[in-house]
């Protein structure tokens, strides 16, 4: 015990001091993603601020007058009237004045209103720029809603007017109150609502998880290739300490970094999520989908044990390369393909997939962590204590293989180096 | 000086279809400093990797005090202190704390390791640059640390290999007086090198290899009279030129080529 804690106190210490790998896992997670949140919030609110419509009002009738009257009313929205002879003077007006949306209505707009027929409106999105778009998308939405609105009210009006009492009812004849059920229990918020709620956390955690076990895989493949690029390793193979120990304290060393930097990276993720706002009313304790302390504790043993699978495998796979970056690249064509296919989580519930792609999907240690934070939400603890056994299992059998191909020359003399193994005099 | 702290009977080492080790036997008495001379590629490293438990023999045995170093590996392994040719150590540690994470390894508790430590400080010579990260080291300097590392810990049997390669006049020199003095400590030595006036200086006793096998053996002054040589330069060359193992006889004829030069 005492050779293993000085064997991970030295190789965390080592990590630690890496200039490079601290700020590459721990500084850019902190600084970039709040600041990429902060950026992509500032254009997101750009485009969400005031609409500049400009309105060439060639009707002569009261509807007109009512459109630009709701169009003034709106939220959001500045209006400027401008007087043009045909459309194309009129955008060439709007264009210069830097408006966003142009509406003509048409001369016969009321006529045709007033006759019980349907009237047109034309609505330009000016862009100016080349942009995202979404200034002028969300300009149109706006007029859109307007649109809408005018139309009902105009329809209530037409309605009263052919003398029925409760145009309403006739208008919107159905008024449809969403709920949801949730583990069995009725819960007062739209499908909606709870999909936006877990739609934040499809996505996080499955890029957390990946990005987490990708980092760690590349620092032990790292951590150990160093060892042999910077000819330390035959010393550290001739201590009088097990060498079990030697690769179980680098794999506890890398994991603890690698907590490290997946916390940092959680932390950053979450000031970007948040500066986008993505953050929704409804959090998912409040519908009934709380992780316990006890389901917290079962879904941090199946990270630690995915990580320490992700850990050994790499650590295996830079047994066999003569340098970090043949390490690194080796284990990314091991490791990435691996992490790659529980991407699909993001998108759809493993229960979706073909039954042969679903048990594909579950055979690979990488999954688990997704899947079982689902079922923990979901109070699923019995697939989530066999994943636990599953997970120590192949964790083990790895550990135990990496350990043992650690206890045999091939540590130093199988090189991938061109096909060629390593002469020694 | 008569107990055997090394014995290799018969060793082979192949990589593949190459022989390294060609059936090479020896004895190291325990106290002495043993040197394995000889060439490039003449099999020294391979022989003191095995002996240090990095690699297993394709057939033979090579005991260390009586430890079989392939069945006993691990209990070899707490008699022995090994410095590679090629060593490095962790640039992003300090001197001190290299030394530290060493001596804690051997040490049973930490009054030991500490004792270690401050015999570590004193044979590495390298004072205040202890307190700097070995990444700052120069290689003379990084040499020195790794000797004391190795040293420090007092092995029942110290393997070197090439323990001054590549250093200049004055740290080579002082690396081989540390080796000496240790020497007297009761510590044995096995040390290889290709510079054979070091190993003049420094060993009890040589044998001299090439092309994986021993060519001959004994004390520097025996070899030199053996062979009416000035020093253990002569002695090699016309040690391997004058052989009759057919199996060393590219070798052989490569050093009479080059004695000719």
């Amino acid at each position: 015990m005492r050779s293993f804690r000085v064997l991970a106190t030295k190789e965390l210490m080592n990590l630690l001091r890496d200039r490079k790998l601290v700020f590459g896992l721990v500084v850019i997670p902190l600084v970039l993603f709040p600041l990429l949140g902060q950026f992509t919030s500032m254009g997101l609110s750009s485009a969400q601020g005031v609409t500049k419509v400009a309105v060439v009002n060639m009707d002569s009738g009261s509807y007109g007058g009512l459109l630009v009257k709701t169009l003034n009313a709106s939220p959001n929205v500045s209006l400027t009237l401008i007087s043009a002879g045909s459309v194309e003077k009129a955008i060439e007006k709007a264009r210069d004045m830097g408006q966003n949306v142009l509406v003509v209505i048409p001369p016969d707009f009321s006529k045709r209103l007033s006759s019980s027929e349907t009237a047109s409106v034309q609505v330009y999105g000016i862009f100016t720029r080349v942009g995202a778009g979404m200034k002028e998308s969300v300009s149109e939405g706006r007029i859109n809603s307007v649109i809408q609105l005018l139309n009902r009210e105009i329809a209530m009006i037409k309605l009263k007017e052919l003398g029925i009492n409760n145009p309403k009812a006739l208008v919107e004849p159905v008024n449809a109150t969403s709920y949801s059920v949730v583990k069995g229990r009725i819960v007062k918020v739209p499908p909606s609502a709870v999909a936006a709620a877990l739609s934040s956390q499809a996505f996080s955690v499955p890029l957390i998880i990946f990005i987490m076990i990708t980092l760690t895989a590349q620092m032990a493949a790292g951590s150990m290739a160093a060892e042999k690029e910077n000819k330390t390793l035959e010393t550290l193979l001739t201590l009088p300490v097990s060498r079990t120990t030697i690769v179980a304290s680098k794999v506890f060393g890398t994991a603890v970094m690698g907590l490290i930097a997946a916390l940092a990276y959680m932390i950053g993720m979450k000031y970007y999520m948040g500066a986008l706002s993505m953050k929704t009313n409804v959090s998912l304790s409040s519908i009934g989908l709380g992780i316990s302390p006890a389901g917290m504790v079962l879904l941090a043993i199946v990270i630690f044990l995915a990580v320490v699978f992700s850990l050994s495998l790499a650590m295996l796979i830079a047994v066999f390369a003569e340098d970090v970056q043949t390490a690194s690249t080796l284990v990314s064509a091991v490791v990435l393909p691996l992490a790659f296919p529980s991407f699909i989580l993001m998108y759809t519930s493993i229960y979706s997939l073909p039954a042969c792609i679903r048990w594909l999907l579950l055979a690979i240690p990488f999954t688990h962590p997704i899947v079982d934070y689902r079922k923990l939400l979901m109070g699923n603890y019995s697939f989530v204590i066999l994943s636990v056994l599953y997970l120590t299992l192949i964790a083990l059998v790895t550990l135990y293989v990496t350990a043992r191909v650690f206890s045999t020359e091939r540590v130093l003399t199988a090189q991938i180096n061109w096909g060629r193994k390593r002469w020694d005099d | 000086m008569g107990e055997k702290a090394v014995e290799v009977v018969e060793l082979r080492k192949d990589y593949g279809k190459r022989a390294a080790l060609r059936g090479i036997s020896f004895n190291v008495r325990k106290g002495e400093v043993f040197g394995v001379i000889g060439p490039n590629g003449a099999g020294k490293s391979t022989t003191l990797k095995i002996l240090a438990t990095l690699l297993k023999p394709t057939s033979g045995e090579a005991r260390v005090f009586g430890m079989d170093v392939v069945d006993n590996a691990s209990r070899v392994r707490r008699v022995i202190s090994y410095l590679p040719e090629e060593a490095g150590a962790y640039k992003n540690l300090k001197g001190i704390e290299y030394l530290r994470f060493m001596a804690k390894l051997y040490a049973g508790d930490d009054e030991k390791a500490e004792d270690m430590v401050k015999r570590g400080i004193e044979i590495s010579g390298l004072g205040e640059r202890l307190n700097d990260k070995v990444a700052t080291y120069s290689k003379g300097m990084t040499r020195k640390l790794l000797l004391a590392r190795a040293l420090m810990v007092m092995p029942k049997l110290a393997i070197l290999d090439e323990p001054a390669s590549g250093l200049d006049v004055v740290n080579a020199y002082e690396i081989r007086k540390i080796i000496k003095d240790f020497s007297r400590k009761g510590v044995t030595f096995i040390v290889s090198s290709h510079n054979m006036l070091e190993v003049e200086f420094l060993c009890d006793r040589v044998v001299l290899m090439n092309a994986g096998s021993i060519v001959d053996s004994g004390t520097p002054h025996d070899l030199m009279a053996k062979y009416e040589a000035d020093n253990l330069e002569e002695v090699f060359m016309r040690a391997t030129c004058a052989g009759t193992d057919a199996d060393t006889m590219q070798m052989r004829l490569s050093g009479c080529e080059h004695e000719e030069l």
